[in-house]
């Protein structure tokens, strides 16, 4: 707790002193954190393996999967560690293949179209979603769907042939009451956020710490 | 003979040596050399170099292309008056600037080290006419001139110890605000020692134990969810501080609590969060820390990983606390698919319509930030949500008189105390 306190005061300061020793206090502290963060990849791939391995070795349903798990991170570092993602790699001075070549092959024809794919589910959702929120059953949400449609016609050419200035009706949509109703809600994140905080660096909250 | 040809290569190389001397004595060095600190720059990291430049600019075939900036360190180290190490010594000079014109007499060096003397020598670069100054492109302290001549440096009178500012006074505006705030939270939190606070009900939170009674009645877990940013964001924070709460609760009640974790960091603390809830409930024995783990950094191999569970495990209700990126309608919707009762809780804007539409409770904002003092109960917390409320009191003011005074300062233009008052908002980075 005296660390957070000193740690969190510090870091208060150090917003309002310019002077280069306390921009290279910030900056200790951030490589500190960013050392801790690798050492704590470890614990996570830790528990990534016994999650998984233990499922398999429970043969629980679906451990297909997790053996799929397994062997696509093990893929992946034998790729990475053995082949490199760069120039220097030890893959450089073990074999003739090109550096990083099939860890960037792996990366762009695996994980990104599958990382797309998850993407794209979003469109589907949103209409799903859309579908079921935007009827007219009391004012508000007769408010919510009269708004919803002029937004949605103010971004495509139909809109505009509908009604010449739908386009601008939608842009006073986006920067006026939107802009407005956002403001609000993060000038309570402000408030909340600081008072978090203060609250954690004083002591007064200590539940994230396990106490 | 021998001593005839000896005499004669002394000769050859007096006469080369004097040539060399004339030589640079002939191209006219700057003068007024002067270094002072950098009035712009806080950090006292950088220094202003001055000189006059020399009286004669072309000598013959050549022409000035420019002066070169020498930097030396001297010796000692002092804080204020007191020097507390003076064996440290000087360091020789070293070249850090070049500037390309000869027209140009100042020069910003950087790199300094504050509270440490420096000294700076300049020189006078001399290059032919027909080609002009030229530098290296990926070397600026490099000519590439066929022939570069060089005057004798001249080094400046005084040293120069750059101390930096101690305080950015554009950020007074920032200090007041975050003082005053503070002292409005810490004076609620130390009044609620004398009574009790009001909170109102929040609908999200108020569901919080029939959600975890209808997973105890169906005998299927609880899924959580504390976001996808790091420890270092304060909505995480928040979400952990939710979870100690809700996780007092199920080992009360004997429900399992699933926390698939984004952040390996999180993933630490939020085990430790638990079993101090199992072990306050008095059921160590049921805390299982497999319950909690890392499944990956990745957004959607998050996002469908989180989405397996829920298809799998069929957890009764799903509980999404923190900081949410594009994914949250993915999970929100797959939840909701799934038939379990959804509380979400986020101050991302940009995901709270979509948790609003897919989950049957949401948190906005601030109220997230609320719950940890609303489900504890904690008289001094709650007492803090009343300073919250005064300070959004004190921001409706500031808007009102802020928009008052832009408007009429807009008709009275001459009304300086007004453009005065609206711009000391401004926050200057």
């Amino acid at each position: 707790m005296a660390i957070g306190f000193i740690a969190g005061v510090f870091m208060i300061v150090q917003f309002f002193v310019p002077h280069a020793v306390a921009t290279q206090g910030y900056e200790l502290l951030l490589d500190w954190a960013r050392i801790i963060g690798a050492f704590a990849l470890v614990l996570g791939i830790g528990s990534l393996f016994r999650t998984h391995w233990d499922k398999i070795r429970r043969r629980r349903s679906g451990y297909g999967y997790n053996a799929v798990t397994l062997l696509s991170f093990g893929l992946m570092v034998w790729a990475g560690i053995l082949y490199g993602t760069g120039e220097g790699s030890i893959g450089q001075r073990l074999t003739e293949v090109q550096d990083g070549a099939t860890f960037e092959w792996l990366f762009n024809n695996v994980q990104v179209p599958l990382d797309a794919t998850m993407f794209a589910l979003l469109a589907f959702f949103i209409a799903s979603a859309a579908y079921r929120t935007f009827r007219a059953r009391n004012i508000e949400a007769t408010l919510l769907l009269v708004t919803a449609v002029i937004v949605m016609l103010g971004r495509v050419p139909i809109g505009e042939m509908i009604y010449d200035r739908m386009p601008d009706v939608y842009e006073w949509i986006m920067q006026y009451p939107a802009v407005a109703g956002k403001r609000g809600i993060l000038f309570g994140v402000a408030l909340g956020s600081i008072a978090t905080s203060l609250r954690i660096i004083l002591g007064i909250e200590r539940s994230h710490l396990g106490g | 003979m021998r001593p005839l040809f000896t005499a004669g290569w002394l000769v050859l190389l007096l006469a080369t040596l004097c040539a060399l001397a004339a030589a640079q004595g002939h191209f006219p060095a700057p003068t007024q050399v002067a270094i002072a600190d950098d009035a712009e720059d806080d950090e006292g990291t950088k220094a202003i170099v001055t000189w006059k430049a020399p009286p004669v600019a072309d000598i013959g075939a050549y022409m000035l292309g420019g002066y070169e900036v020498h930097l030396q360190q001297l010796g000692g180290s002092y804080l204020g008056r007191i020097a507390f190490s003076t064996t440290s010594p000087a360091k020789d000079f070293e070249l850090v600037a070049l500037v390309p014109d000869g027209n140009t007499t100042q020069a910003t060096v950087g790199n300094i080290v504050p509270w440490r003397r420096y000294l700076v020598e300049v020189n006078a670069v001399y290059v032919p006419a027909d080609e002009g100054p030229r530098v290296a492109e990926d070397d600026r302290l490099r000519w590439t001139n066929r022939d570069v001549s060089r005057s004798r440096a001249t080094v400046s009178a005084a040293p120069v110890r750059p101390t930096g500012k101690p305080y950015n006074n554009k950020r007074t505006n920032v200090l007041v605000w975050v003082l005053g705030y503070s002292t409005i939270v810490l004076l609620t939190i130390y009044l609620a020692r004398r009574r009790d606070s009001y909170i109102r009900p929040i609908a999200g939170l108020e569901a919080v134990n029939d959600a975890i009674g209808r997973a105890t009645e169906m005998g299927q877990p609880i899924l959580y969810v504390a976001g996808l940013s790091g420890i270092s964001d304060i909505a995480t924070i928040a979400a952990m501080l939710i979870l100690g709460h809700l996780a007092k609760r199920t080992a009360a009640y004997e429900t399992p609590i699933l926390v698939p974790c984004q952040d390996p960091i999180v993933m630490t603390a939020e085990r430790e969060i638990v079993r101090e809830a199992y072990l306050e409930a008095g059921k160590p024995q049921n805390y299982e820390p497999e319950n909690i783990f890392f499944v990956t950094d990745s957004q959607f191999g998050y996002v469908a990983a989180v989405d397996g569970i829920m298809l799998r495990e069929k957890p009764a209700a799903n509980f999404y606390m923190g900081y949410f990126f594009a994914e949250a309608l993915i999970l929100a919707e797959t939840g909701s698919a799934s038939g379990a009762i959804q509380i979400a809780g986020t101050d991302a804007d940009t995901q709270l319509p979509f948790f609003i539409t897919a989950c049957d409770y949401t948190l906005m904002g601030e109220e997230l930030y609320a719950a940890s003092a609303y489900l504890s109960r904690n008289p001094l917390l709650v007492a803090q949500l009343k300073g919250q409320d005064i300070g959004k009191i004190v921001i409706i003011a500031m808007l009102l008189l802020g928009a008052a005074a832009a408007t009429i300062g807009a008709i009275h233009g001459d009304w300086e105390f007004l453009k005065s008052f609206v711009n000391w908002f401004d926050v200057h980075h």
